[in-house]
Order: structure tokens, then sequence, then C-alpha cells
């Protein structure tokens, strides 16, 4: 989450005669990154990110905190200030009685308030509506402001009640968690529900009278009527507050800091600043001891970390030495307010109450080397020993050689969603045997397709001017298992705006590539027909082609058939001493005539074919180019004699008619 | 004539050839070798010849074309003596298809960690819970979670692993390569694949791509990353780019680093001709994140962490590619769009 800081506020917390550009420069290197600096209000504001876990630098003084460690680093003046404020208030008028509160140690570790008295609705000095303005909150009035103003400058949230309206609902505060189904209508006119186990106030009566550490509630929180008021902090469990804040998306300032674990140790400066800014703005009159029941009151876990842990984490300079010495280590965690004691190579180490963050030996190191500097670090590349156990089954210089080759023949790779739209599941499988969405985007994204072909047909519908088109994707199709995670299976598939003869031929030389040159495709259909080879008299199928409506040719590979059969090099045939023959022989062939059979018929007639190619068909007369060979003699015109003649009687056999004579 | 003039003759008629100006082949051909050229008309002359010595003068005839023949042959193979070609003519290109930029950016991202000893490996993009938040000390409803806009799978819960989720990052991939390697390092891993958030604008797709580097081994610290992320830098970005790591927060690394590059069209000064750089923040531009592995992880991964230490990083393919100098995609959109007139020009 990000915070606002101006830079003038900050020197209320931090003595430094650091610029604001240094300041970014250097509180970005070592600490929370100074995104950028606004110029609002004639002033320089800081746009900072603060991680989740560092809840504490969400404020003006935490901010001041780190920059004081950070910039002496880098060898410039820098020092926290301290806040100078009381250690208790008294009442200075007649005591109005507190509320008879009732805490529960298992959901707030404290709760802390005070009441005041004669309260003004002054309008927010022009001073704090500035800042307030600098750093992004609305401006109301005095009485509402000041519970932003303190809670940005010190970071721990408070909430103002109308203390004559919580002593009309019976004066009462019990801390309970809510069962379900109790009504509650926020302080901006909101109702809401409980489904049970948020953690709320209520009074005698049971009604809700807050949602402590999120949001007040309309019947206890200020109006325009408010003459008194109850300055109240609690510290409500992160989880509860976070469980509250999601179930009914509240997602106030208060809500995301307290979520975080905010040092409930905070709230005690918070409320002595509250009720001062009430005296001095609004002219409150403390009319109460302060109420502080503080169950939560312990140290934090010291963590014991052992020298050799952080110099392992840190490395050596070139030289071989330690990067920093036991004492140098030792001041960097006390400037950050750890208190250390050291005993037989291991450093206890107590961490303040607002960093619950450290808690193992990675995040003191991770202390260490940050204020030290991870710029001042050696940069090397590691000299360990190199892993040689490959994962199985995977092969990326395969699929890039094919992504190389396939682009380098004319083909557009594409990159296409995942996640299609209804209409496009369905050209591929009914819905329910897709894996769905619980909560998607939009509506074009909503099942796990099973095939690629029907996305790559829309990229091809969206570039429909161009004619000849032929694009490729390998991608993942997710097959639903029962009770399991799907199977994620890699397919290649090409849709093309080519005949079918020319994809199936860059088919054929992607797969010549990889020293495979037995491709066939058996028919299944008049349109469709599976893609194998053959290996040691196995068939291997591939995959699937398509003759589409829209008169594309779709191929769909599957990616872990291909593995099994591309080959990384050929096997070497010697070359032929004889001569090799090859003529050409033309059949006329019937209608729907599958000539990869009927070549298939021929190649088998004879042990001399060693080839037979298909070089032209016009009407219906199929011109073939037959190689012959013998590796052990010349052949002879003669010898071929008998060979043609069984070429043509085996091709009588499917109504094939010899054009010319043999 | 006589045998002796007509040698002089062939003499001539080859020292004619020999000197020739003209460069022509065809213009040659018709001079020396045509109806009415030079040949035939000596050939014609060998009627008055001599009966005796007309089968010499043959010889030498024939001799003599031999000659022209062979001379203009080889010069018409002679480059110099080409005839016109109109080289400013515009090429004919033979059709070629393009590699998607994504490809093109992970094909050279993995021969760059493949040089310094990593393997690239793939893990589910549809996965457990556990897998991508839980083993990475992202306990359920953890705030941490909130970065992430995860979509969920409509599946049954499992009772260990929780639910079916889109990967978010490539991150589930690190308890998953300890697991394939029996818990026992070394580990050098590269695992690049799709993520999916369910969050889209100029800078956001619902699927994107990330590229995530895991290292395991006794005595990994942070120079070692810092190395690793330096070596890389200069490799895919060019010669004087430089890395830096600044704090951040990641549950799942710990300490846990920001990445930031240096720019190279300010040269890393945040400045053009003093004028504020539009393309990056003060001379860096922010790339993603790092960390030394959680010992939570390792533990996840089976891995001791009091003998092993380990860093991962973890980028987006998208923004690490869209850097490159010069490129200019403002809308990383476009990548999936499909768009030929967008993916032609890569």
């Amino acid at each position: 989450m990000n915070i606002l800081i101006p830079h003038t506020w900050l020197l209320e917390h931090l003595d430094t005669d650091a610029d604001p550009k240094k300041i970014q420069e250097y509180v970005s290197l070592c600490g929370p990154s100074v995104e950028r600096i606004y110029d609002i209000e004639s002033d320089k504001v800081y746009d900072i990110e603060v991680t989740t876990n560092r809840v504490d630098g969400m404020s003006i003084r935490g901010i001041a905190r780190e920059a004081a460690v950070i910039l002496q680093q880098f060898g410039i003046k820098a020092k926290l200030k301290p806040n100078n404020l009381p250690q208790t208030l008294r009442p200075e008028t007649e005591v109005l009685p507190l509320p008879k509160i009732s805490n529960d140690p298992k959901l707030s570790k404290r709760l802390i308030c005070v009441v005041l008295k004669g309260v003004q609705r002054n309008p927010t000095p022009e001073w704090m509506a500035k800042r307030l303005l600098q750093t992004e909150q609305n401006v109301h009035d005095a009485v509402i402001d000041i519970t932003n103003y303190v809670t940005h400058e010190l970071g721990h949230p408070c909430h103002a009640f109308d203390y004559d309206k919580l002593m009309r609902t019976g004066g009462e505060i019990n801390v309970v968690e809510a069962k379900a189904g109790e009504k509650f209508i926020t302080l901006d006119a909101n109702e809401f529900e409980t489904v049970g186990g948020e953690v709320v106030f209520k009074n005698g009566e049971g009604d809700i009278i807050d949602l402590p550490s999120i949001k007040g509630t309309a019947n206890t929180s200020i109006d325009d009527t408010t003459q008194n008021v109850l300055l109240l902090l609690e510290s409500i469990k992160a989880e509860k507050v976070r469980f509250a804040s999601m179930t009914h998306a509240i997602r106030t300032v208060a809500a995301q800091l307290m979520e975080k674990n905010v040092d409930p140790n905070l709230a005690k400066d918070v409320l002595v600043r509250g009720a001062q800014l009430y005296q001095e703005l609004c002219n409150a009159q403390i009319a109460s001891e302060i109420y502080d029941d503080f169950p939560g009151n312990q140290p934090l876990k010291p963590v014991e970390v052992k020298l050799e842990t952080i110099h392992e984490y840190l490395g050596t300079d070139a030289a071989g030495k330690q990067v920093l010495t036991t004492q140098e280590i030792i001041s960097i965690l006390e400037q950050l307010e750890c208190t250390v004691t050291s005993k037989n190579q291991t450093l206890i180490i107590q961490p303040p109450s607002f960093r619950p963050d450290l808690t193992i030996p990675a995040d003191i190191v991770e202390e260490i080397a940050r204020i030290y500097g991870y710029h001042k670090l050696p940069s090397v590349i590691m000299d360990t020993q190199i892993p040689t156990e490959k994962q199985k089954g995977v092969n990326f210089t395969l699929e890039n050689r094919i992504k190389r080759f396939l682009a380098s023949i004319g083909l557009q790779e594409i990159y296409s969603y995942s996640m299609v739209s209804e209409q496009i599941a369905l050209q591929t499988d009914s819905l329910e045997n897709h894996l769905k969405l619980q909560n998607p985007l939009t509506d074009d994204r909503i099942y796990l397709r099973k095939s690629l072909i029907p996305s790559l047909n829309e990229i091809l519908d969206q570039n429909s001017h161009i004619s000849d088109l032929s694009v490729f994707e390998i991608a993942n199709v997710y097959l639903p298992k029962k009770n399991d995670l799907p199977n994620e299976s890699l397919r290649l598939s090409i849709v093309s705006t080519k005949p079918y003869r020319e994809v199936r031929g860059i088919l054929e030389s992607l797969l010549a590539q990889f020293f495979v040159t037995n491709l066939q495709v058996t028919q299944n259909s008049d349109t469709t027909g599976t893609i194998l080879v053959s290996e040691n008299d196995k068939e291997i199928g591939l995959g699937i082609v398509t003759m589409q409506s829209n008169n594309r040719v779709a191929i769909e590979l599957e990616f872990s058939q291909l593995l099994l059969i591309l080959k990384t090099h050929p096997t070497y045939q010697s070359i032929p001493k004889t001569a090799i023959v090859t003529e050409d022989m033309t059949f006329t062939l019937p209608k729907k005539i599958r000539v990869g059979e009927i070549m298939k018929v021929m190649s088998e007639v004879s042990t001399l074919i060693t080839k037979v190619e298909l070089k032209d068909i016009y009407n219906r007369n199929y011109s073939f180019a037959i190689t012959y060979h013998d590796p052990k003699q010349n052949i002879a015109s003669d010898d071929l004699k008998p060979v043609r003649k069984k070429i043509v009687q085996e091709l009588e056999k499917h109504q094939g008619i010899l054009v010319g004579t043999v | 004539m006589n045998l002796e003039e007509l040698q002089i003759k062939i003499k001539t008629i080859k020292e004619q050839l020999k000197n020739e100006s003209i460069v022509d082949s065809e213009l040659l051909q018709t001079k020396y070798l045509g109806k009415k050229g030079s040949f035939n008309d000596l050939a014609k002359a060998i009627g008055q010849i001599d009966p005796e010595q007309k089968k010499e003068a043959g010889k030498l005839l024939n001799e003599l074309k031999i000659h022209l023949t062979e001379t203009i042959e080889k010069l018409e193979k002679s480059p110099k003596k080409a005839s016109f070609e109109d080289l400013t003519a515009p090429g004919v290109k033979p059709k070629v298809g393009h590699m998607h930029p994504v490809s093109q950016a992970m094909e050279e991202i993995t021969q760059i960690f493949e040089r310094i000893g990593f393997s690239r490996a793939r893990y589910p993009e549809v996965d457990w819970d556990w897998y991508v938040f839980e083993s990475l000390n992202m306990p359920k409803s953890h705030p941490a979670r909130d970065e992430w806009e995860t979509f969920f799978v409509e599946a049954p819960v499992d009772p260990e692993k929780g639910k079916v989720v889109l990967t978010t990052h490539t991150s589930n991939g690190q308890v998953r390569e300890m697991e394939r390697l029996k818990s026992k390092p070394p580990i050098r891993m590269i695992n690049i694949a799709r993520c999916y958030r369910r969050q889209q604008d100029a800078t956001h797709t619902q699927m994107f791509h990330q590229f995530e580097g895991l290292v395991v081994d006794t005595g990994i610290n942070i120079q070692h990353l810092k190395g690793t992320l330096d070596y890389f830098a200069e490799q895919f970005y060019g010669p004087g780019t430089k890395s830096r790591i600044r704090p951040f927060h990641f549950q799942f690394t710990e300490p846990s680093f920001e990445v930031d590059f240096s720019c190279h069209i300010c040269n890393g000064t945040g400045k053009i001709n003093e004028e504020k750089c539009k393309f990056c923040k003060s001379g860096w531009h922010e790339v993603g994140g790092a960390g030394m592995v959680h010992p939570n992880v390792l533990k996840a991964g089976g891995i001791d962490p009091e003998k092993y230490t380990g860093f991962a990083f973890g980028w987006g393919v998208e923004r690490t590619y869209t850097l490159k100098q010069g490129l200019n995609i403002d809308d990383i959109r476009l990548l999936y769009s499909g768009d030929l007139r967008f993916l032609e020009q890569f």
C-alpha cells in the first residue's frame, strides 16, 4: 500500500538537512520505495510504497524513523525528533463517567479511551486542511478530521464516538464476536448483516454499536449535534479485522492498517495527541482519566541468529573477508531500535514493539543487509555445482526449432488466450466437459479450452483481409480429470487457408527437418483424417487433420507424440553405386479415390520400387513418378517390364486404368 | 589463296577477337560465327585453295571454329560480360512468417540462463492452491494474497492441496522443482509459463508470461543473486546495463527485493538533454521481484533450511521484453490480439 508524506510534515518528526531528491534516492535504496515526488500545495509530497509486512511505516512518524536510520548510513545528518507528548492526561473539568467497558483479551489486545467535553464544531484549520489535501483525504470539520490527521501522523487508527449517543444506548461497550444475522448500520448509512465471527462492540441489550478497527456505526458516531466525544482506540486481532473487512467489503484505511498488525503501543500516543488537538482546535476539555486496558502488552519474541548465518547470507568480499564486523552488525540493529545481546557467536535480538515482522533469522539478515546497502555488496555468479538431472517429457529446444522452421516457411505464430467463450468452447466439446472459471473477468474468457483450433480460426476471421494466411500455435489444452488437476496437453496446431496438399506439405517438410519422412494420413471421413507415422511396424498417431467447411485446413498434433518420433539426426544411407531409374505412369482413377492408399499399394508391388510420388493431377488422371533402384546391379528397362505390369494389375483392382501402354 | 595466306588470315581473325571491344556475346557470335561472319567469309574462300592442300586447310578452319566458339563462350560466362540487368528493380521476397515476440523473448531468456547452468522446466498452469500460495508461506486469507487477482476453477477442493486455481505466477514451480529433485539440491531452474490474473488494462492482460529462476545449494548468498541479475541485464539489454536490488516484501522470500534495470535510453541518468527521461523512473526500470528463498518454502519442498540457502526471482516476460530499446510497444494487449498488422512486424 502507498502513503503520501508531505516533506514539511515529515520534518516535524525528522531532523535532517537532506533535500527531497536525496531522501527519495537513499530511502528507496535501503527502505520503502519512494516512487514519486509530487508538488502539492507548494510542498514536495512523497508517494511511498510501504510493503504489507511494514505497517509501522504507514505514518509520517514511521517514515521519519526509517529515514533517520537510512540517511545516517549515507553520512547525512538525520535524527528522529522526540514526540514530546505527555505521559498521561488529567481531567480539567467536571468528570463525565466513562462507559462500562468489558474487553475480551482474545479479541482485542488493547482498549484505550478518554472523554472530551464541550467539543466545538470548528472548521478544520488551514494548516491541517492543507495536509489532509496533500495526503488525498477529505476535509470535513475539525471534530472529524482530527482522527484522520493523527492516524496519518502516528499510524494507529482511532475513532471518535458521540459520547452522549453512546451513553444513551446504555453506556456499555462489550467487545464480542457477532452471531450470524445481526444487523448494523454504518455511519455512512449502509445496512449490513453479520455472517457471524465479526468482532463488534455491543451495548447491554446486545445491539451492535460499532464495527471496531473498521468503521463506526450510525447509532454512536458523530453527527451535527455532537457536544462530547469519546476518543477511543482498540486493537482488534488482525485476522479478525481482515475477516470482517473482506466479508463485508468495507476496506477503510483503518481496516487496511489494523489487518496488518499495527503496534498497540502506538495507541496511547495517538490518544494523547488526538486529545491535545481537540483541546486546541475544538476547545474541548479532558473530562475523564484515561481508561487503558492493555492485556496484549507483551514484548515480541526475541530472535536468535548465529553470526555465521548472517555472514553466509552476505557472502564475503573479493579478498575473502567478511562484509561486516560483529560490532557493525550490532550497531545497525541498535539503530533500528532492537536490543541486542550476544552469546557464543549468536545474537539474541529483541525487536521493538512496532516490528512484529522480525521473527526469524532471515528477517534479521534483511535488516542488516538493507541498511548496510545491497548496492555495496559484490555481484558474483555462483561457482557451485551445475545440476544435471533435467526434467523429463519436455524439449524446449525442439519447440523452438519447430517454431523457427514454421515461421521461416511462411507461417505466423500466434499466442491466443487459454480461456475461451462459451461459443468457442462448444466448437470442441460440450460445456460440462470443459473446466470452467468460478470468477471470470469477461464473457469471452470463461472456459479452459480443449483445442487450439477454434482460437486460431478466430484469428483468421479477424484477419480476413489476408487471403493466404497460415497460422500456428504451440500451447496447452486442458482436459478435465476427476478429482485431480486437468491433464495439460501440449498441442501444435495449424490452421491455413492454403489447399490441403500444401498444408500437408508444410507438415511433411517440418517432419523431414527432424528426419521423419513417412508421414501418412488415414481417412476417417470425407473431411477428417488421422495423421500418423509408422515406426518399427508400429503406427504412432500424431493428431487429426480436418478440412473445414470454411475451406480452411486445420491440423492439431499432440506434442508428446511428436517427441516420440522426431529425431536429432538421420540414419545415413550409403550413396547408391548403381543407377536409379525414374519413370512416369499415369492412371485414370475413380471419384473419391484415396490416392494415398493407391500409392501405398504401388510402392509395395516390388522391392525395386524405392519411391512413388504424385506428380500431377489433371481431371481424374493421376501421374506418378516411380523410382526404381537395385543396389546390386544396374536396372535395364526390360527388367522393369514385369514390375510395370504388376502395378497396372494392382491398380485395376482399384478401378485404376492406365493411360497409354507399358 | 594458299595455305600460308590462310594461316595469316586465321591469325588476324584471332588477334581481332582477342582485342575485341564488343562485350555482347550475341553480337560477337554474329560478327565471327554468323552467316556473314568472318569465319564464313574465310570458309567460302577455301574453294580457291589447291586441292592438295584442302584437307590441311579444312583442319585449320575447324580449329579456328573451335577457337572462336570457345573464346566467345568464355566471354559469355565471364561476369563482366553479363547483359543488362535493372538492378534498381525491387526484390521479390520468399514468403516468410514470424515467430511471436513472446516466443522470441522466451528463447532469448532461456539461452541466457542456460549459459550459466540453468535448466528450463515446465509446471502446471492450472494448479493447487498449495503450490501457488500455501507452500509459498502464504496461509489462507493472508493479506499478501490480495496482490494476486486469482482466477478460481470450478472443481472439487482437495482436502490437502486446497482449491484449483489458474497460476498467478510461475512460483508454483518452486516447491514442484524441489519435489522433482527429491529435495536434493543443487537446483538451478528457469521456469517460463503462462500466468493468469483477474485484471485487464494497457499494462495488464488476463493471461501473461513469467519467468522464474530458482537456485538452491549450500552457500548461496545475496551476492549470487546480484551476479545473476547483472549478468542477465547485460546479456538481454546490452553491455553496460546494470541491475540493482531494493528492499521489498514477498511472503516466499526473505530478504525480498525489487529488481531494477538501468534505463538504456538515458543511460541510467534519468535525464536526456537536461530533460527528465520519459521512459524510466530516475534512470531505472522496475522489472520484478526477487529474494532469498524463505526457509518455510525450503521446508515445504523437503529441504533443510539450516543446510541450504537459495534465491529466486520472477518477472513478466512481456514487461522485460517491452523494455528493449526502441521497441516502443505501449499496449501489451496487442501481443494477444492476433492482429497480423502487429505480429508481422516481429
